[in-house]
């Protein structure tokens, strides 16, 4: 065989070659950006090290590291507060995101308008959102206590953050407000793919408007619903600067994620093999909780 | 043509040999030392560490400083991210509660050989006692501070107020100026302020006010954790019922704080000399005057460290320790307390000029003295690696006391027993 033939990439039997060729800059970026971080941490997980140096020599194996996590209040308080973000997060997220893609669904005047201002938290940065939010709850001027008092729900100022109960509700308040325009984006998407016979049809066998919701909207809504859940909930799982510049993961570690945990340990207290070993668990956790998620959704998602 | 070709590739070879010759000229001409700092673009200390650029750069011809802010938010992060990347800049400024971390990972020169060799005499030096790492000299302080105390003379007067002397009567003063002004059930005037949210090195800092003037300390000279004393308790006592009674607004960034008080809305600080160029903004600026803390010692420490990264190659090391000497001089530790209008460490500065341009200068000077003296600082001896842990562990602590009403000694108690096993890590 000649060497040009060898590399003639239009031959039926080498013509799969050229899709690898293509798709090899983007392998390689992928395993350079995020397989080898992995790698690196999960190396890191197993070594007892403070600050890491990529060029010192490797520290011997142990699992110290992981003997201390397990037995640390702080990682299972982490656990159960991310639990708690999860769930509460990802269920208001669906029934604002569902409510308001059925709503901006509808034909009504200013229907686009209603649509953009649905979407705007969305498109507004995390970060600035965060800093207005938390000017909202301060304690001493914000305009929650305000309004609040002027209410009448209560009597003296809340203070929002230094209160493990209400500075765990401001947390959720944000990220549902951030997390929600997500949902409905996509659940808009769905209900505009069901078509319009559907409802037809079940309007002539005399269904209520509710009957419609549950027998047509939702069971067409399931596979996006499936797709949307993951990502809203690996969104929450790994959500770090809403928490992060609102309460710091406080007080009382009310509101130290698992996310907060990691970064606390690695560029807090520079204990870097630590910091690996929550990372790898978070990982873990990620991976199950996402295949559990698809494996127990309808087939075509 | 052979001829042609010949004169070509002559041409040529002349060309590229004129352009490596030429390149590589300029490379020893263009040396560029990094340095990386918080403290660009601050008004004051920012311009004194311009003008000592400036004057590096006049002494070295070719040889320039190439200046990066980084905020202090992120700056342990990123520090640590360029060390351990094998980047560090080569002039390495940090602040005097990190540089420990930094020092004992061998990631800072040695400075003993620069210092001896330059016979730059340290003797009386602010705070050069905590440079010293595993019976090295691995920095030079740049900064030791104490506290001052801030009032709004006009909000004292309208409630027949003197300014306060001791704790009891600032305590007092400060109850009395704490209120509601106009009954919506919101308080508006706070007696004082103090930063509750954030890093636990600025909470921990906030506390001493109370602890120093208790008697209490979080180790001893030995290293010896002693929170567990009856003054600490007394200290942390003192803390509860400033937070806990709303004396001061909850939850606020320490940047938040120093606004308010420079606004008009809250009556009485204790804070570091960068609180007078704040107050300058403010709009209360008329009615705030300063004194002497009515805390003793005054709450102080250490503030900022300059030193050489050890990765840096041999004859950048040289550089920057020129920039050291330079920062270190007479000359400049004198134009420190002018420009920065704080007291440099140098006890042969000379801050004559700096005591006609700031007319709190004398203060300033006699706090310093005063914290010295009382061998005040924010890092605990004997918990200088951990400090980070330490000062989230008392941080958390001490929240837990004002949200859960413990009682004080309790929480001594335990804080003493995770501070002794923070010391055992």
């Amino acid at each position: 065989m000649s060497r040009s033939a060898f590399l003639d990439l239009a031959r039926p039997s080498r013509r799969h070659w050229l899709g690898y060729l293509l798709l090899a800059p983007a392998v390689l970026l992928i395993g350079l950006i995020i397989v080898y971080p992995v790698f690196v941490s999960v190396d890191l997980s197993f070594q007892n090290v403070n600050i890491a140096r990529l060029d010192q020599p490797r520290r011997p194996f142990t699992t110290l590291n992981y003997e201390r996590l397990f037995a640390s209040e702080d990682f299972w308080n982490a656990c159960w507060v991310t639990f708690k973000l999860v769930t509460i997060v990802s269920f208001f997220c669906f029934l604002l995101g569902l409510s308001t893609a059925l709503l901006v669904n509808n034909r009504f005047k200013g229907q686009a308008l209603a649509r953009l201002l649905v979407a705007l938290p969305w498109a507004v940065p995390e970060v600035i959102a965060v800093v207005i939010f938390a000017w909202m709850f301060d304690s001493s001027f914000g305009l929650m206590n305000w309004v609040f008092i002027k209410l009448g729900l209560v009597d003296t100022t809340i203070n929002w953050f230094s209160s493990p109960p209400a500075s765990f509700a401001v947390v959720c308040v944000v990220m549902v407000w951030k997390g929600y325009p997500f949902v409905s984006i996509m659940m808009l998407a769905g209900l505009q793919s069901i078509p319009e016979d559907f409802y037809n049809a079940a309007r002539v066998d005399g269904a209520s408007a509710w009957q419609r919701l549950i027998n047509i909207t939702i069971p067409s809504l399931m596979p996006v619903l499936g797709v949307t859940l993951v990502l809203v909930m690996l969104w929450v799982f790994r959500d770090f600067s809403i928490i992060y510049v609102l309460t710091g993961g406080g007080p009382l570690k009310a509101t130290q994620s698992l996310s907060i945990m990691t970064y606390e340990q690695a560029f807090g207290f520079f204990k870097m093999g630590y910091a690996s070993a929550i990372g790898v668990i978070t990982l873990i956790v990620c991976v199950i909780a996402s295949r559990l998620m698809i494996s127990r959704a309808p087939d075509n998602i | 043509m052979p001829k042609t070709r010949l004169f070509l590739s002559a041409a040529a070879l002349a060309l590229t040999l004129a352009s490596g010759f030429t390149s590589s000229a300029a490379l020893a001409q263009g040396k560029v030392l990094k340095f990386v700092s918080w403290q660009k673009d601050e008004r004051g200390v920012g311009d004194w560490w311009g003008s000592v650029i400036k004057e590096f750069e006049a002494t070295h011809p070719g040889v320039k400083i190439e200046w990066t802010k980084v905020e202090r938010g992120a700056y342990a992060d990123t520090m640590t991210t360029l060390f351990a990347g094998g980047k560090p800049p080569d002039i390495v400024h940090l602040a005097s509660f990190e540089f420990q971390k930094f020092a004992d990972n061998g990631w800072l020169d040695p400075l003993d050989g620069y210092i001896k060799d330059a016979k730059l005499d340290m003797k009386g030096w602010a705070g050069q006692d905590t440079c010293v790492w595993n019976k090295h000299t691995v920095c030079t302080m740049m900064l030791y501070f104490g506290n001052i105390f801030a009032y709004n003379e006009e909000l004292l007067k309208k409630e027949g107020l003197e300014v306060p002397k001791t704790y009891a009567e600032f305590l007092a003063a400060a109850r009395k100026l704490t209120k509601d002004l106009n009954g919506d059930g919101i308080v508006d005037q706070f007696g004082t302020g103090h930063e509750t949210k954030g890093g636990g090195g600025q909470y921990l800092s906030e506390m001493m006010n109370y602890t120093l003037d208790a008697g209490g300390r979080w180790t001893n000279d030995a290293g010896k954790v002693t929170i567990d004393t009856p003054q600490m308790v007394e200290g942390l006592s003192r803390w509860k019922t400033v937070v806990k009674d709303s004396l001061t607004p909850r939850d606020l960034a320490a940047g938040e704080v120093r606004q308010m008080f420079a606004d008009g809305k809250i009556a009485l600080k204790s804070d570091g000399p960068w609180l007078w160029p704040i107050i300058q903004k403010g709009k209360a600026k008329d009615q705030i005057k300063l004194a002497m803390v009515p805390f003793n010692p005054p709450m102080g420490g250490s503030s900022n460290v300059l030193g050489i990264a050890a990765d840096a190659p041999k004859e950048n090391k040289k550089l920057v320790w020129d920039f050291i000497a330079i920062a270190t001089s007479d000359k400049f530790q004198s134009s420190y307390a002018t420009l920065g209008a704080s007291p440099p460490p140098s006890p042969r500065a000379d801050t004559s000029a700096a005591s006609k341009d700031t007319p709190h200068f004398d203060l300033l000077v006699k706090a310093t003295r005063g914290a010295a003296e009382a061998k005040v600082d924010r890092i605990p001896k004997g918990l200088e690696l951990a400090f980070n842990e330490f000062a989230k562990m008392i941080m958390e602590e001490s929240q837990r006391m004002i949200i859960q009403d413990l009682d004080p000694k309790i929480v001594a108690a335990t804080m003493q027993k995770k501070a002794e096993a923070l010391q055992k890590q």
